[in-house]
């Protein structure tokens, strides 16, 4: 396996603010990563420092690259969709088509149309006059027909309704992905995305919480559903989290084996989000 | 590189329309105010027909030093927009991208910031005066056709008086001269303009005036008085060494004194001779004035390419 994305110590700070801190991760090729995190916990400045918007202490080398210093090479091989909307308002659909196809190597113009046709996005509109579902869809398109190595998203499908979401996902796995590819994603919705990840990344305060293949979650974390004497007792092995459900405890538990737990209750496999808050829970505790 | 120099100034001249517009719009109220003119002039029948009877038998030389003179006259009008047009697409070139946030997909394309802002310079600099050239040239004949047709339906020999004055090779050289030279005297205050569009976080056009109208008072109220902005804004701007001429008033006047003068080099009624092109090139000041505006856009490309702004 290569890695994609090597961080060794990387950190950057804001005034007296650490936005990340001390961080190390690899992202390998051919995965799908979620990056998850609560607002202000360092996600975007990550991000940015992946695509060499901002400076970083520390190792940080994105596809053989220096991001900061190498982000000419680096912009041909990688594309992000930023989480606000960034496509010019005053350009056509088709001038920005040409535009990106004079200046990406890697893009092309057949299958941008080919996925276009596809939606009510028409070639001549201006992208003012454009929905903000119809401004996402187009901009999809755009990146999805570049020939990238890394395709970096950050809050792709905020503001857009579900069914715009559901079809954006859809797409992403459907047209775009393959072995050759990979994504890194943030978002809120993490129930929507949870079955497309490979990987996952927990980001609380500039510091990753958890850095795990998604198969490896259902081995390491485990959710009992239990109830009266048989939670009490199940609790003295020291859950991550807990609350309550149906009058039931949800204890939520790491590294235990579920034979092991299997006589106190229902065994789940937690899901990312309850994974999540327990685990940013258990760091502010 | 040039591909893409060329792709990029495409995109400038898609995002700000007013490149091509604003001639195009100066080119209208020109015309009309021909017509309009011709109409109202045609009232004062007997006046008009002596007139063209003056000019019938007027020498070459005096028709051709009031023909060209005229189309001066219009050709400044269209400087005059340009530099306006120039000014205000400085000031907005680096600061749109921001305020709306396309800079972000912008640079997620493998382009460079100094390619992009060089391409904006260029646009200013290069592409709005071309543009303007050749609206200049189209205005000119629509003036001369507008007026043959006015000078015909009076009586008059339109191809003598009007086309046999006209000497559009040579005027339109000039302006072709003037239109790429003098754009490289204006570029320090382009520089300015367009560093202070990447620099300011709102109101570029005050942000960037403001330090033009201050620094000359300020420098008065010190203790010696000095006037080194004054100088270098206002006094070095409205004195390109590029004409001979004092000034644009009273074209055909000067131009006509001097071919009756006799001196070496005043054969024949000519704009182009008046442009002391050599000289310009060679002037210190000129090449001031271009490190002056390399200096400013460096400091563009640096804070485009290194500020972190929140996204």
């Amino acid at each position: 396996m290569t890695s994609l994305v090597s961080a060794h110590h990387v950190s950057k700070q804001f005034g007296s603010i650490r936005a990340v801190d001390d961080v190390s991760f690899e992202i390998e090729k051919g995965k799908i990563v979620g990056l998850i995190g609560p607002n202000g916990a360092g996600k975007t400045t990550l991000l940015k420092a992946v695509l060499g918007l901002t400076d970083c202490d520390g190792e940080l080398s994105v596809l053989g690259l220096d991001p900061f210093r190498q982000r000419k090479e680096l912009m041909q091989n990688i594309c992000f969709i930023a989480d606000v909307a960034v496509l010019p308002r005053w350009i056509r659909v088709n001038q920005l088509l040409d535009f990106v196809g004079q200046t990406h190597p890697n893009f092309s113009r057949a299958r941008a149309d080919k996925l276009l046709a596809e939606t009510k996005v028409r070639s001549r509109a201006k992208v003012r006059e454009l929905s903000k579902g119809m401004v996402t869809q187009l901009h999809l398109a755009i990146i999805m027909s570049i020939d990238a190595k890394l395709l970096v998203l950050d809050e792709p499908t905020l503001g857009l309704d579900i069914i715009f979401r559901k079809e954006f996902y859809a797409n992403l796995l459907n047209d775009y992905f393959d072995e050759e590819r990979t994504i890194l994603i943030t978002t809120h919705q993490v129930e929507e995305i949870e079955r497309l990840l490979t990987d996952v990344m927990f980001i609380n305060d500039g510091r990753i919480l958890l850095d795990a293949t998604m198969d490896s979650l259902s081995d390491g974390y485990v959710q009992l559903l239990a109830s009266g004497d048989k939670a009490a007792a199940a609790r003295k092995l020291g859950p991550i989290a807990e609350n309550e459900l149906f009058g039931k405890s949800v204890l939520l538990f790491e590294g235990r084996g579920r034979d092991e737990l299997a006589p106190y209750g229902e065994l789940h496999t937690p899901s990312v989000a309850d994974l999540f808050v327990a685990k940013v829970k258990g760091a502010r505790a | 590189m040039i591909a893409h120099q060329l792709t990029l100034i495409r995109r400038e001249i898609w995002e700000h329309p007013a490149i091509w517009v604003s001639p195009l719009v100066i080119a209208l109220i020109v015309s009309m105010l021909t017509l309009t003119g011709q109409v109202s002039v045609s009232a004062f029948g007997e006046a008009v027909d002596l007139a063209i009877v003056g000019a019938q038998n007027a020498d070459e030389v005096h028709r051709a030093a009031i023909m060209t003179g005229a189309l001066t006259a219009i050709a400044s009008i269209f400087a005059f927009g340009a530099w306006i047009v120039m000014i205000f697409y400085s000031l907005d070139a680096l600061y749109a991208e921001r305020k709306d946030k396309s800079i972000l997909f912008w640079r997620s394309l493998p382009i460079t910031d100094a390619e992009t802002v060089v391409s904006k310079l260029l646009t200013a600099l290069f592409v709005i005066p071309v543009v303007t050239v050749v609206v200049v040239m189209a205005t000119h004949l629509l003036v001369l056709v507008l007026t043959s047709i006015w000078v015909k339906f009076q009586g008059g020999q339109a191809l003598h008086l009007i086309w046999g004055s006209a000497r559009l090779g040579d005027i339109w050289a000039a302006c072709v001269a003037c239109a790429l030279l003098l754009p490289l005297w204006m570029s320090p205050l382009i520089g300015w303009f367009l560093f202070v569009s990447t620099l300011t976080k709102r109101a570029p056009f005050l942000t960037a005036v403001l330090p033009i109208l201050l620094l000359p008072m300020l420098e008065k109220m010190l203790p010696m008085r000095s006037s080194f902005f004054i100088d270098a804004i206002y006094v070095r701007t409205f004195q390109p060494p590029l004409f001979d001429l004092s000034g644009f008033e009273r074209v055909e006047q000067q131009i006509e004194e001097q071919f009756y003068s006799g001196l070496p080099g005043t054969e024949g009624v000519s704009l182009l001779k008046h442009l002391d092109v050599a000289g310009y090139i060679a002037s210190p000041s000129l090449w001031l004035g271009m490190v002056v505006c390399g200096i400013f856009v460096v400091g563009a490309i640096y804070v485009r390419r290194y500020r972190d702004e929140s996204y």
